[in-house]
């Protein structure tokens, strides 16, 4: 763990009590966009010759004072308009970035669904896909042994798990993808955008695992543009609005309030 | 962040829903505390990279196998390229050298051209791939969280491997040829541990600097064909500037690598410690200084990508 991350052991809480799994502490994030920054040393030399070394700057404030806690257990949906700073949350708590101030305190293993065609190596088979995957989100292999029959039988791709992922179609990639991540161990799980896997039927699938892992005790994050399957799907839901919190509380009153608000 | 008592469940739940086995015992073993923060003191977070890069050596292992496997899939040849490769360079140079220059006045020279051709081309494989490893592979940071390092790392050791994958008949061809092998050979792994911490912190370092000037790829492409014929791997070191030996061999530190292979594999004697440390250190000080500046930076990696 780097910086002012710590691994503590927590006691051991009551098995009745509804513990934190997530909590988000005045969470800034600050994105620079260096429009005329130097990106080769062309450009700076350049940029030095005629007196200014870093470019113009653009700051662009992507997530503000963001607050929240999140029990363990409970599905919180995440709304907004497009670039109101909802993948940015995720990519925070999926430690893929630092937020610029605040911190958020994670208890329990992330298992983040985000960039799901990525991580795969075009030239190997699926099977050696899955375990590559399954290793970058810190998975032992022993793990992904057991449930190796599970991810493929969900993924559908029975017939093509020798083949060179090269020759999988998009689809394809984003259900290896998708059934890699849900049928691991996880405490939290991070959903962006449920809706751009597959097909009517495989969507319809991911979304009854979604709720099996609900049912089951995980907690999840689910970032969704179709605001009905947030009301649907969850219990509480946050509502995003220019990085900051506009609306925070049970899912249906805040998807109410969200649809509201965009019809207008 | 993987708890191994937990593997228990497995057996349990396989029998009953093999589908549904996620997070039946959150309760009963509570999860690690992770806070994540702004990035702070970069030096404190240095100071912990190698534990946490620890913790991830499984990834970094895939990674290497991954790299290996890529290679060689759909070759008619595979692994055998690892030892052909060198041996059609050394070819080449023994037929440019003995033959066409005639001055050339190395004994054996064909087991002496290819022990440097090995070390180098593993210098400049790993160097390649390490500088592209962090700007190629910005969808694989973006997915999850691991350690930065694991990328260059795995680029530097799967060349590695390649290396040692190549040595033992090397080593064989090299016995046939006439030189005096014997337990010297004991102490190469000293040589590659050496050589493997130059080229990471190689590695570390232009990778870094790659995401923010992409000229770095570009400039060490051309710098290294200038590299490779400022290295005595065809010639002898003194053949170069014989009064700036010890210059030459604290300005290219590859040079003192294939000094040491030589002195194993090719005069079958033992390195002069002294010589052996001083290029441990210098590898130890340029792993180091990589390392912390790739620790300063790659926070912003995803960012900037």
């Amino acid at each position: 763990m780097s910086s002012r991350a710590t691994t503590l052991a927590r006691p051991e809480p009551e098995p009745t009590e509804k513990a934190t799994a997530l909590s988000l502490e005045r969470v800034s994030k600050l994105f620079v966009l260096q429009h005329e920054r130097p990106r080769s040393f062309q450009e700076l030399w350049v940029a030095l010759m005629k007196g200014r070394g870093a470019g113009s700057r653009e700051r662009f404030w992507a997530l503000r004072d963001v607050s929240f806690d999140v029990k363990q257990g409970e599905t919180l949906g995440i709304v907004g308009r497009n670039g109101s700073g909802k993948s940015t949350l995720l990519r925070l708590i999926a430690r893929t970035m630092r937020p610029t101030e605040g911190r958020v305190v994670i208890a329990g293993r992330v298992m983040p669904l985000l960039e799901l065609g990525a991580g795969f190596h075009e030239e190997l088979s699926g099977s050696d896909n899955v375990y590559l995957n399954a290793s970058l989100l810190g998975v032992p292999h022993s793990v992904v042994e057991a449930r190796y029959r599970d991810i493929v039988e969900f993924a559908e791709l029975e017939h093509f798990m020798d083949t060179p992922i090269k020759h999988y179609s998009s689809g394809m990639y984003l259900r290896l993808g998708f059934a890699i991540g849900v049928h691991l161990d996880f405490d939290i799980l991070l959903v962006d955008e449920l809706l751009a896997v597959g097909d009517a039927e495989f969507q319809r699938k991911c979304v009854d695992r979604i709720r099996a892992v609900r049912d089951a005790g995980a907690t999840i994050l689910l970032v969704s543009h179709v605001a009905e399957q947030v009301a649907t799907l969850c219990d509480r839901a946050v509502w995003l609005d220019g990085g900051r919190v506009c609306r925070f509380g049970p899912a249906k009153e805040v998807v109410a309030a969200y649809l509201e608000s965009s019809a207008s | 962040m993987y708890d191994s008592r937990r593997h228990l469940h497995r057996f349990r739940a396989n029998q009953e829903s093999p589908s549904l086995n996620l997070v039946q015992d959150v309760h009963r073993y509570p999860p690690p505390v992770v806070v994540w923060g702004p990035s702070g003191n970069w030096f404190g977070s240095f100071l912990k990279r190698p534990a946490e890069l620890y913790r991830y050596r499984e990834l970094l292992g895939n990674q290497v196998a991954r790299d290996l496997k890529a290679r060689y899939r759909g070759t008619a040849l595979g692994f055998f390229w690892c030892l052909l490769n060198p041996l059609l360079t050394t070819a080449i140079l023994t037929l440019l050298f003995t033959v066409l220059m005639r001055g050339a006045s190395i004994p054996n020279f064909a087991a002496f051209a290819l022990i440097g051709v090995l070390a180098w081309n593993w210098h400049a494989t790993a160097l390649v791939a390490g500088i592209n490893s962090i700007t190629s592979q910005s969808n694989l940071m973006a997915k999850a969280y691991f350690p930065r390092e694991v990328l260059p790392l795995s680029a530097v050791l799967s060349n590695g491997l390649n290396f040692l994958f190549a040595l033992p008949t090397a080593i064989v061809l090299l016995v046939f040829s006439g030189v005096p092998i014997g337990w010297a050979l004991l102490l190469l792994p000293f040589v590659f541990v050496i050589q493997a911490a130059l080229s990471a912190g190689f590695a570390l370092l232009l990778a870094t600097a790659n995401v923010f000037y992409r000229d770095t790829s570009i400039i060490m492409e051309s710098l290294l064909l200038a590299w490779f014929f400022l290295t005595p791997i065809f010639y002898r070191p003194q053949d170069l500037f014989p009064q700036y030996e010890r210059l030459m061999y604290i300005l290219n530190p590859v040079a003192s690598v294939i000094a040491m292979y030589r002195d194993l594999l090719y005069s079958g004697s033992v390195p002069d410690p002294l010589f052996v440390l001083r290029s441990g250190a210098q590898a130890l000080v340029l792993l180091l200084v990589g390392w912390a500046l790739f620790a300063r930076f790659a926070d912003r990696f995803v960012e900037e990508l």
